[in-house]
């Protein structure tokens, strides 16, 4: 060992990056420093080229984090300009929130932190016809008792999401696939021979659901609830992704997950920047098709998108893009809170431009239209939307 | 042959020498694997080189390459040993019919004994007696479900494999190991922590030119020049599938086969189905007018 000194430092060196990378958001657990430790052993400290690599492949994990490392390396061991100074991902979830976005925050930290007025949450279970009437309310209009109760039943309706066949076996007794293996086991019982016959079957399991939210100013009220859902859906550790959009697409799920349901709640408010503002469907699904779908989420998945479809300006983007996501995907399902009202005409460009590439088109408005929406969503899981009745639904 | 396991230059060498031309940072990372023994996940976008680097791994090492290529539903009968169900049977029944079947016990001892079992990638690369420990390439991980990764997960750490009727399986002499993922999924974190972790870009241009001369035999040097920078001009269009280095080398041996020295825009429109695969990037790369893109293509040499 040459200079046992020498090496302390490399490992205090080492340490404190580990926290800055922290920091930064990426894990970096006791186990990948040990690693990086002894991959720095294998090579020439004194080529910047290796080092990086040594470190980078010890020490990431994901694509994603590459970038944040690049820059971390470079601010502690070339003495770079400061990592405070670098933008995007580091401040993600930091940074802090503009006029628009607090309100967000507000209103969601309201309905998840306030307890409920012992008084109100009496009123709401002592009739059972004020549920009826919950169920019909619209969103826009409740009062933050009645988003209380909205929530819970979220919780309930979040449960139900489909299956579909996997190709992986598994044992059972229903099955008609012959298991040879646990066939010829218990023939051994018998001395070879095969009196009892054990049988596979494949595996369900659950189809992938994408939800992709309008946050726009428009689509406020109605946001809220979904929002809720979206938390409901995502907290029952089912596949399921969520998506919200205004002015730029944001990646849910991350935020979502987790078992507390109100610092979910809280930490998803913090990670949207562009709540109550103004509204880009075209580009954000086109966002979503060239990271997400291209990647294979959406294959075989079932894709809720619910917006208004206020689309300013040109809508030959949002066309285009709702033809590749429905190639892309198993179907698309649309929720509109304003087809709520009866007078309701898709005359919005953006509308226009979408629906025919929808498979079924609904309202989102109160919770009986979420309720149609999970039942749908689980007929498309069994049977394809073309052989879908539309009268069904 | 140089030992790959001396340094990251001697990893280059040794690639190089097997046409396979890898960047610094690529290279000591596999140094890195190799002398730490440790699993290399490889993701990156489809075409770039993961699976060949395995490859050529295994022929610098003078290794057996075995691979196991995931996909949905594979489970141990798939991946990791199954037995001869119907050879058991005839066995049972020939042994009855001759009369030699002999007390259960030894027939049970016979019947799940190394002749009836069948060996599948994984026990292969752990049950192996190879003389140079083999490399053993998984590949496209993230097809495959997670219970299947929660699977390989446990062989990776141990290198064991237990069979009920034949015991514990040791390994004696660990493969060198290679995941690959074109990222459909995000993979577990638990397994990421078994692996050293490399992100496989796109080449830069001077490298992709050379590249393509060393797997294209006698391109001409302009034909390489043009066809990768052409590619190179691709990629930054925003397509739906960018094309990998392994597309450039599949168009340019289109091109020679042609019989083309250099790009010519009615050539590019012709054999372009071999660069792009998806109608619409078609479409895209024909809109924004062919003829300019070669002319770029062209004039920058």
């Amino acid at each position: 060992m040459s200079g046992q000194r020498a090496g302390d430092a490399v490992v205090r060196k080492l340490v404190t990056f580990g926290r800055i990378l922290r920091e930064a958001g990426v894990e970096v657990g006791p186990g990948r420093l040990q690693d990086a430790l002894r991959a720095l052993d294998s090579i020439d400290l004194q080529i910047r080229d290796d080092v990086y690599a040594a470190l980078a492949c010890t020490l990431v994990a994901k694509r994603d984090d590459l970038e944040i490392f690049d820059r971390a390396f470079r601010a502690w061991f070339e003495r770079a300009p400061s990592l405070n100074h670098a933008q995007r991902p580091l401040d993600l979830g930091l940074a802090e929130m503009d006029e628009s976005h607090s309100v967000a925050a507000q209103t969601i930290a309201e309905i998840s932190m306030d307890p409920v007025d012992p008084d109100d949450a009496d009123k709401a279970s002592a009739a059972s016809s004020a549920t009826e009437m919950l169920r019909s309310k619209d969103f826009a209009g409740m009062t933050l008792a009645e988003l209380h109760e909205v929530r819970r039943a979220c919780e309930r309706l979040a449960r139900s999401l489909p299956k579909r066949r996997s190709r992986r076996l598994e044992a059972s007794h229903r099955g008609t696939l012959l298991d040879p293996r646990r066939t010829m086991r218990r023939a051994m019982h018998a001395e070879g021979e095969q009196i009892d016959r054990a049988f596979r079957e494949q595996k369900l399991i659950e189809r992938r659901v994408v939800f992709i939210c309008d946050i726009s100013g428009s689509m406020e009220p109605y946001a809220r609830a979904l929002v809720l859902f979206l938390q409901a859906a995502v907290a029952t550790g089912r596949r399921v992704e969520a998506f919200t959009f205004g002015t730029r697409l944001t990646h849910l799920t991350p935020f979502l997950d987790g078992r507390d349901p109100d610092r979910a709640l809280e930490r998803a408010s913090k990670a949207v920047r562009d709540w109550a503002g103004g509204t880009r469907i075209g580009e954000s699904l086109d966002a979503f098709n060239r990271v997400y779908a291209r990647r294979g989420m959406t294959r075989g998945a079932i894709v809720v998108i619910a917006s208004d479809g206020w689309e300013r300006g040109d809508t030959s983007l949002l066309a285009s893009s709702m033809a590749t996501l429905h190639r892309r995907s198993r179907a698309i399902v649309w929720l509109n809170p304003l087809k709520g009202h009866a007078a309701y005409q898709p005359l919005a460009g953006g509308m226009q431009a979408a629906l025919p590439h929808v498979d079924v088109f609904l309202p989102g408005h109160n919770l009986a239209s979420l309720e149609t929406m999970v039942r749908v969503i689980m007929q498309l899981g069994r049977t394809r939307a073309a052989q879908l009745s539309r009268s069904a639904v | 042959m140089t030992d790959m396991r001396s340094s990251p230059d001697a990893v280059s060498r040794a690639l190089t020498e097997h046409s396979y031309l890898a960047d610094r940072g690529l290279a000591t990372v596999l140094y890195l694997a190799l002398r730490l023994g440790k699993p290399l996940l490889l993701e990156g976008e489809a075409g770039v080189g993961k699976t060949e680097l395995a490859k050529v791994t295994a022929e610098a090492l003078g290794a057996r390459l075995i691979r196991l290529q995931c996909y949905e539903g594979i489970d141990v009968a798939h991946a990791l040993y199954d037995w001869a169900y119907a050879k058991q049977m005839l066995y049972i029944r020939t042994l009855e019919a001759t009369g030699q079947a002999k007390g259960g016990g030894d027939v049970l001892h016979d019947l799940f004994g190394p002749q009836f079992l069948e060996r599948r990638p994984l026990l292969d690369a752990i049950d192996n007696d190879d003389l140079v420990p083999p490399v053993l390439l998984i590949d496209e991980i993230d097809r495959a479900d997670d219970e299947f990764e929660a699977f390989l997960l446990e062989l990776l750490s141990d290198f064991q494999v237990t069979i009920p009727e034949i015991g514990t399986i040791t390994c004696e002499a660990r493969p060198v190991v290679f995941l690959t993922s074109n990222r459909t999924r995000e993979l577990h974190e638990a397994l990421k922590r078994r692996c050293l972790y490399m992100w496989v870009p796109h080449p830069e241009l001077e490298r992709e030119i050379q590249i393509v001369r060393v797997r294209v035999p006698g391109v001409p040097e302009r034909l390489a020049a043009e066809a990768a920078r052409f590619v190179g001009r691709l990629r930054t269009m925003d397509l739906a599938k960018t094309p990998g280095i392994a597309e450039t080398i599949d168009w340019t041996q289109a091109l020679m086969a042609l019989g083309e020295e250099e790009l010519s825009a009615d050539m590019v429109d012709a054999t372009l189905g071999s660069v792009l695969k998806y109608h619409e990037d078609l479409e895209k790369v024909r809109d924004a007018d062919l003829a300019r893109l070669v002319e770029e293509a062209k004039a920058t040499l």
